[in-house]
C-alpha cells in the first residue's frame, strides 16, 4: 500500500511538481508521483506495520496487533498517514484524498490533487467526529493511489481540482475496478467548461458508456442525513476578502471562478442504477471546510458543505 | 430338535410349558414311601455287608446306580401326569388374516413370490394346515392392506393394497368376530407396517380380551442384493431460488463397493446428480444433494437410483418428495448502531434477491436514524420497535454493532421473545460495540446466544483485535449456509480458502452446548481459533452469530475479480437460512404430503395473533380445490388439547394436485391466510423397507400370548392353538410314566452298573 504520509508530504510534493512540470512523461514514466512517494514513505515504517497495508502480508503485521492495543487515539490522530492501519486497531472510515496524476501545479505547492491538503482534511475530520459521533473514523488525513491494489480498502475517495487530472492506464484500470465492486469517489473544487472537459474526457476513460447525470434535488444523497433542499455555489476562501470589507454583505461578493457560475451536483450510476461517483462542479466545498474556522468565512457556506459533506459519508456507507 | 424332544418324552415342548404336571398316584404317599423304605433299606445293608473286592468307592457308585434306578420306578409309580386345557373342537372361531398388500408379490429367494404360500395354504386344492385347522376351529378369513375386511372367496385376494396396518387389521378382526368365542387370530403377513400409527395402541384391546395372535412371517428377512432410497429429508417450503442441501439416505444390500448414481428431476428436467459409493454391506450412505429451487409453486421433485442389476425389487429405487416453492419477500430488520461498510455491501449483495427485502434501520448519530426500504413513512419512523406487534412483522432480525444499553429491558426481552416465541431468525454481527464488548454479557440476549461472551481474551486490558483465515467446519461443509455455491464439500473448503482474510472484534472460542459451528477462522496455518459462523436453536427460532466486522471485504478486496458473486451468494444464502422455516401468524400443513388418491387428508393449522401467542377462539376455514378445479370449503376445530391448533380433513378423490387454502379470522378480522399443497397419486411405499419384519411379528406374538412361525414350522399351528389358544376349553390328563425317555433311563442305568462291575470285576 502506498501512502503519502504527511511528514513526507514536502518531498513528495516537490516529486510531484518535478513530475508534473514535465507533464508529457507523466503518464509512463516510472518515476511518477505514486511509484516515487512509494519508495520515499515505505522504507521508514516498521517492517510489521508496512506489510499489513499490503494486500498480501497482513497476517504478518498482526504479531504486533494481536495483543491488544495500548496505543492511544491521541497518539495515532497525529501520526503519518501511511501508519493508519497499523497503530491501533483500523478505523471504518478513512477520508481517502486521492493523488491522481495530473498536469500543472497550484501556486507551487504540488500536483493539484494536493489542494487544501492537509488542512482541508484535518478540520473536516475534526467537525465529522462531532457531527458523526457514532462513526468510527481515522481522524487524520489520508491519501491512496488510484493504481494501488489496496485502494479497494477505502470504499470512500475524496478527489479535487480535477480540471487538472491526467490519468495514466494504471490509474484508469484501478479507479474502473474500484468503482464498478463498489467503491465510491467524491469529486469536488472544479470550475468551468474548460475543467469540465477535462474531467469529462478523464472519467469516460475510467468508465466508458457511462453517463453523468444531474442529480435532482430531491434525490437520497441530499436527505440521507441533512435535509438539504437547495444547491449553492461554495466560494473559494477568496471571498474572505470581499466579505471582510462588504460587512458580510454577500450578495455583492462573487463566488463564482472562471466561466463556472451555476454550481451544479451531477452523478455517475453503475448498471444497477446505484450511485458511484458524485460530481461537484462548479463549487469549493474542500474551501469552505477548511475555513469553517475563519471569521470571515461566510457560515452559510461551510454549513452547506459541512452538510453535503456528512450526507456524502452516510450515503457512501449505506446506499 | 423339536423331533427328538417329542420322541423322548413323547409330547411336544410346547405342551410342557403350557400344561400343569402333577402326580395322580391310587396309592398314599406314605404308603409308598413305606414300600420304598423296604425295598431301599435291605439293598443298601445288603451293599454295606458283601464286600468282596469291592472297595468304598465302588460299593458307593453301585449303591448310586442302584438307588437312581429305584428313585425311576418310585417315579413312575407316582404316575406323572400333564394337565392340559385345550379348546373344545369346532366350539371355537379362529380369525386368519390375509395380508393383501403389494409387498406380499414380492418374490423372495426361493423365486418364490410370499403370496403363493397363502395361495397353496388357503387356495382350492387345501392343505394338510387348512385342513388340521378346520378340524379344530370355525374359520373367519380376512384380508387387511390399508383397511381390513371380511374374506369369503381366496380369489377376492388381489395383492394390490398400497399399504399395511397391521394394528387396524387385528382391531378389525376382534370387532367382527366379538360375541364368539375367539381362540386366536392367525395373522399371514410379511409385517412390513407403513401405517405410522404406534402399534402396541392396537395390542391394547387383544391383551384386556386375552387372545393371542398367531403370526406366519412370510418373505425373507434379509432382501439381498437391493438398492433403497430410505429417506429424503428436505424442507417443505423453500423459498425461490434458495440452494437446498438435501439428506437421501440410499439403503442397499449385497452391492458393497459399488457406485450408483443418484439422480433428483423436476418434472423430467434433471435437477441435480450424484454419485454414492456403497461401503459396508447393508450399511446406509447419507447423500448430500446440491439442488436449487427454481420456480415458484408446488414441485414434485423424484429421487432415482437407477436400477441394479439382479436387483430383488426395483420399485424401492425411486422417491417422490412434493416441496412448495414460494416466491415471498422475506422481510428482515437489520439494525446498525453506527455507519459501516457492512451495511452498504451487505444491502448490495442481497437487492437483486426479489425474495428477501431487508429493512435497514442504522443509528447515523445519537437519535439520528436512517430507514431505508420501509414499506411506508410509519414504518420504524420511532427507531426500533417498541412493541412486539411492530417486532415480529418481522421474519428475521439482524443487530449490528449496537451495544446492550441502547435497549430497553423490555426490548431486549422482546429481542429474545422474537426468536423464542415468534420462531424468527437472529442474526449477530461483529462490531466494535456487539457482543460482550457491546456490553451484552448478563443481558438476556446474553442466554439466547449460541456462543458464550466470557471468553478470557475480551478481558484484556484494551480492545481486541485479530485477523481471520476461514475455513468451513465438517457441519459447514454441507450446510446450505455456507455452500458459496459449490457443488460439493472438496469445492466448499477450496472456496472458503481461498476467500482473503476477515478481521474481527469480538474474541469468540467456546459454543454452548447444542450450538454447531459452521466457519472458523485464525491464522492461515491454525483456522480453528475462534467462531466464525455459529448458530443453535433456541425456543421456536434460531440465533446466528457472526462475530467478523468486514465481510464487506469480500467484495472489494484486490483479489476479488468484478464478476466474482461469492459475497453476494454468501449473504443471500445466510439471510434466506435465516428466514428459512420462520413460521408465520397461520401456518398450515397436511400430515402428509403424499397420499393416495381416495384417502382422507388431515389438515393442522396453527393460528397466533400478532404478537404470536396462540388463538384458540378464530374461525379457521380452509378451501380444497382438487385437480379438477373443484373447491369445496371446510371449518377446522380448534384441538382443545393444543393451545391455537385447528384441525379437519378432507377426502382426496381423483390422482392430483390438491391445494389447501387456509383463512383465519375472528371477530370479522382476518388473523392471516396459508396454502399448502397435497398430491394424491398412487403410491410405492409398499416396496419401501419390504424384506419380512420379524422382529414385529415376534413382538405381536410374544405381547399377545401367541406363537411366531415361518413356513418352515407352521404345520403344528393348530394344535399350538388348540393348547395355547383362549375360548371354550376343557381339560385334558395325559400320562407321562410311558415316556420312553424314562425306559432309557432305567436301561441306562442296569447298563451302567453292569458295565461297572464288569470293569471293576466284581462279578
Amino acid at each position: 500500500m502506498r501512502v503519502l504520509p504527511s511528514s513526507v508530504g514536502a518531498a513528495a510534493g516537490a516529486i510531484a511538481l518535478i513530475v508534473l512540470l514535465g507533464s508529457p512523461p507523466a503518464r509512463t514514466d516510472a518515476t511518477t508521483p505514486s511509484d516515487a512517494t512509494n519508495t520515499e514513505s515505505s522504507a521508514p515504517l516498521p517492517k510489521a506495520q508496512a506489510r499489513f497495508l499490503s494486500s498480501t502480508g497482513v497476517s504478518e503485521a498482526l504479531g504486533a496487533l494481536r495483543a491488544p492495543i495500548e496505543a492511544g487515539v491521541g497518539a495515532e490522530s497525529r501520526a503519518d498517514a501511511a501508519q493508519i492501519l497499523t497503530i491501533g486497531i483500523p478505523h471504518e472510515f478513512y477520508f481517502s484524498r486521492v493523488a491522481y496524476s495530473g498536469f500543472g501545479g497550484f501556486y507551487g505547492r504540488g500536483g493539484s490533487w494536493r489542494t487544501d491538503y492537509p488542512r482541508a482534511d484535518e478540520i473536516f475530520l475534526s467537525f465529522i467526529d462531532r457531527l458523526l459521533p457514532n462513526l468510527d473514523a481515522y481522524l487524520s488525513e489520508f491519501v491512496v493511489f488510484l493504481d494501488d491494489p489496496d485502494l479497494r480498502r477505502f470504499p470512500f475517495l475524496y478527489a479535487l481540482e480535477v480540471g487538472r487530472m491526467a490519468l495514466r492506464p494504471a490509474e484508469i484500470e484501478g479507479l474502473r475496478g474500484y468503482l464498478l465492486q463498489g467503491g465510491f469517489l467524491v469529486i469536488d473544487d472544479f470550475w468551468g467548461t474548460r475543467e469540465w472537459a477535462n474531467f469529462e474526457y478523464e472519467i469516460q476513460q475510467v468508465l466508458p458508456g457511462y453517463e453523468i447525470e444531474d442529480l435532482p434535488i430531491d434525490h437520497n444523497i441530499f436527505t440521507t442525513f441533512y435535509e438539504i433542499d437547495e444547491v449553492i455555489q461554495v466560494p473559494n476562501i477568496g471571498i474572505r476578502n470581499c466579505t471582510a470589507f462588504s460587512q458580510a454583505d454577500l450578495s455583492r461578493c462573487p463566488t463564482w471562478e472562471r466561466d463556472g457560475f451555476i454550481p451544479m451536483v451531477k452523478g455517475i450510476h453503475d448498471e444497477k442504477g446505484r450511485l458511484m461517483v458524485i460530481i461537484n462542479w462548479n463549487t469549493d466545498l474542500g474551501d469552505a471546510w477548511e475555513w469553517a474556522d475563519d471569521p470571515y468565512y461566510p457560515f452559510v457556506y461551510s454549513k452547506y458543505a459541512y452538510e453535503m459533506g456528512v450526507n456524502f459519508i452516510v450515503y457512501a456507507m449505506s446506499h | 430338535m423339536d423331533t427328538i424332544f417329542e420322541f423322548l418324552f413323547k409330547y411336544r415342548l410346547l405342551l410342557f410349558q403350557e400344561g400343569d404336571f402333577t402326580f395322580a398316584s391310587p396309592w398314599p404317599v406314605l404308603l409308598v414311601l413305606g414300600g420304598v423304605a423296604v425295598v431301599t433299606l435291605p439293598a443298601l445293608l445288603t451293599y454295606r455287608a458283601a464286600r468282596g473286592a469291592s472297595s468304598r468307592w465302588d460299593r458307593g457308585v453301585m449303591a448310586a446306580l442302584r438307588l437312581g434306578l429305584v428313585a425311576i420306578l418310585v417315579f413312575i409309580l407316582f404316575r406323572p401326569t400333564l394337565i392340559l386345557t385345550s379348546v373344545v373342537p369346532q366350539r371355537n372361531f379362529v380369525g386368519i388374516l390375509i395380508d393383501d398388500s403389494q409387498s406380499m408379490r414380492i418374490t423372495d429367494q426361493d423365486g418364490v413370490a410370499r403370496s403363493d404360500f397363502v395361495q397353496a395354504t388357503f387356495g382350492s386344492e387345501g392343505s394338510e394346515l387348512l385342513t388340521a385347522l378346520e378340524e379344530k376351529f370355525t374359520l373367519r378369513f380376512f384380508r387387511f392392506s390399508r383397511d381390513a375386511s371380511r374374506l369369503n372367496d381366496m380369489a377376492d385376494l388381489s395383492y394390490s393394497g398400497t399399504a399395511t396396518n397391521l394394528g387396524n387389521a387385528m382391531v378389525r378382526a376382534q370387532e367382527e368376530l366379538a360375541g364368539v368365542p375367539i381362540s386366536g387370530l392367525v395373522v399371514f403377513s410379511d409385517g412390513a407396517d407403513n401405517s405410522g400409527e404406534v402399534l402396541a395402541e392396537s395390542l391394547l384391546p387383544l391383551q384386556a380380551a386375552g387372545i393371542p395372535v398367531y403370526t406366519v412371517g412370510l418373505g425373507e428377512e434379509e432382501l439381498t442384493p437391493d438398492v433403497q432410497i430410505s429417506r429424503v429429508e428436505m424442507p417443505r417450503t423453500v423459498l425461490a431460488g434458495t440452494s437446498l442441501v438435501v439428506d437421501v439416505i440410499v439403503s442397499h444390500r449385497g452391492y458393497s463397493g459399488r457406485t450408483v448414481q443418484l439422480v433428483v428431476e423436476d418434472t423430467g428436467l434433471l435437477l441435480a446428480s450424484e454419485d454414492v459409493t456403497f461401503e459396508r454391506d447393508g450399511e446406509p450412505v447419507v447423500v448430500r444433494v446440491r439442488i436449487q429451487a427454481q420456480d415458484a409453486g408446488p414441485r414434485l421433485l423424484r429421487f432415482r437410483v437407477s436400477i441394479q442389476p439382479g436387483e430383488r425389487v426395483t420399485e424401492n429405487n425411486v422417491r417422490d418428495v412434493l416441496v412448495n416453492v414460494v416466491s415471498d419477500a422475506e422481510k428482515i430488520l437489520y439494525f446498525e448502531g453506527e455507519p459501516r461498510w457492512e451495511v452498504k455491501f451487505l444491502r448490495r449483495a442481497v437487492s437483486e434477491d426479489e425474495n428477501l427485502q431487508v429493512v435497514l434501520l442504522q443509528r447515523t448519530a445519537e437519535g439520528k436514524f436512517l430507514r431505508l426500504d420501509v414499506d411506508n413513512a410509519e414504518e420504524l419512523a420511532a427507531g426500533f420497535p417498541k412493541t412486539r406487534e411492530e417486532l415480529f412483522r418481522y421474519r428475521a432480525l439482524i443487530l449490528g454493532s449496537v451495544e446492550a444499553s441502547f435497549f430497553t429491558h423490555d426490548q431486549l426481552d422482546m429481542i429474545a421473545d422474537f426468536v423464542s416465541r415468534r420462531g424468527g431468525g437472529l442474526l449477530f454481527l461483529g462490531g466494535r460495540n456487539a457482543f460482550a464488548e457491546g456490553g451484552y454479557q448478563g443481558t438476556r440476549l446474553a442466554e439466547v446466544l449460541p456462543v458464550f461472551l466470557d471468553d478470557e481474551l475480551s478481558s484484556g486490558v484494551g480492545p481486541y483485535f485479530d485477523e481471520l483465515f476461514i475455513t468451513p467446519t465438517r457441519a459447514g461443509l454441507t450446510h446450505p449456509a455456507t455452500q458459496l455455491g459449490a457443488d460439493n464439500s472438496e469445492a466448499v473448503v477450496e472456496r472458503w480458502e481461498a476467500l482473503p482474510s476477515v478481521t474481527t472484534l469480538n474474541p469468540i472460542t467456546r459454543l454452548k452446548p447444542g450450538a454447531t459451528s459452521l466457519l472458523t477462522g485464525g491464522t492461515e496455518e491454525d483456522r480453528e481459533r475462534q467462531v466464525v459462523l455459529a448458530f443453535h436453536r433456541y425456543g421456536r427460532g434460531k440465533v446466528v452469530v457472526l462475530p467478523i466486522q468486514d465481510s464487506w471485504i469480500w467484495q472489494m478486496h484486490a483479489d476479488i475479480p468484478l464478476e466474482d458473486q461469492t459475497h453476494e451468494t454468501f449473504w443471500r444464502q445466510l439471510l434466506r437460512w435465516l428466514t428459512d422455516g420462520v413460521p408465520e401468524q397461520v401456518g398450515a400443513q397436511t400430515e402428509r404430503e403424499l397420499v393416495e388418491p381416495g384417502q382422507p387428508v388431515n389438515i393442522l393449522v396453527e393460528v397466533g395473533d400478532s404478537a404470536y401467542a396462540a388463538v384458540n377462539n378464530a374461525n379457521v376455514v380452509a378451501v380444497v380445490r382438487d385437480p379438477s378445479g373443484d373447491s369445496m370449503t371446510i371449518t377446522l376445530e380448534w384441538d382443545v388439547e393444543q393451545d391455537g391448533q385447528y384441525g379437519g380433513r378432507f377426502l382426496t378423490t381423483s390422482p392430483g394436485l390438491y391445494e389447501v387454502s387456509i383463512l383465519a379470522s375472528r371477530g370479522g378480522d382476518t388473523i392471516g391466510t396459508a396454502v399448502t399443497y397435497v398430491e394424491a397419486a398412487p403410491s410405492a411405499d409398499e416396496y419401501f423397507d419390504a424384506s419380512m419384519r420379524g422382529t414385529t411379528l415376534r413382538r405381536i406374538a410374544d405381547q399377545t400370548g401367541g406363537l411366531f412361525y415361518t413356513p418352515e414350522n407352521v404345520a403344528t399351528l393348530a394344535e399350538d392353538i388348540s393348547f395355547t389358544g383362549a375360548g371354550v376349553t376343557l381339560t385334558e390328563e395325559r400320562d407321562l410314566w410311558d415316556m420312553p425317555i424314562l425306559l432309557f433311563l432305567v436301561l441306562g442305568l442296569m447298563a451302567g452298573e453292569w458295565g461297572y462291575r464288569r470293569k471293576r470285576s466284581l462279578i
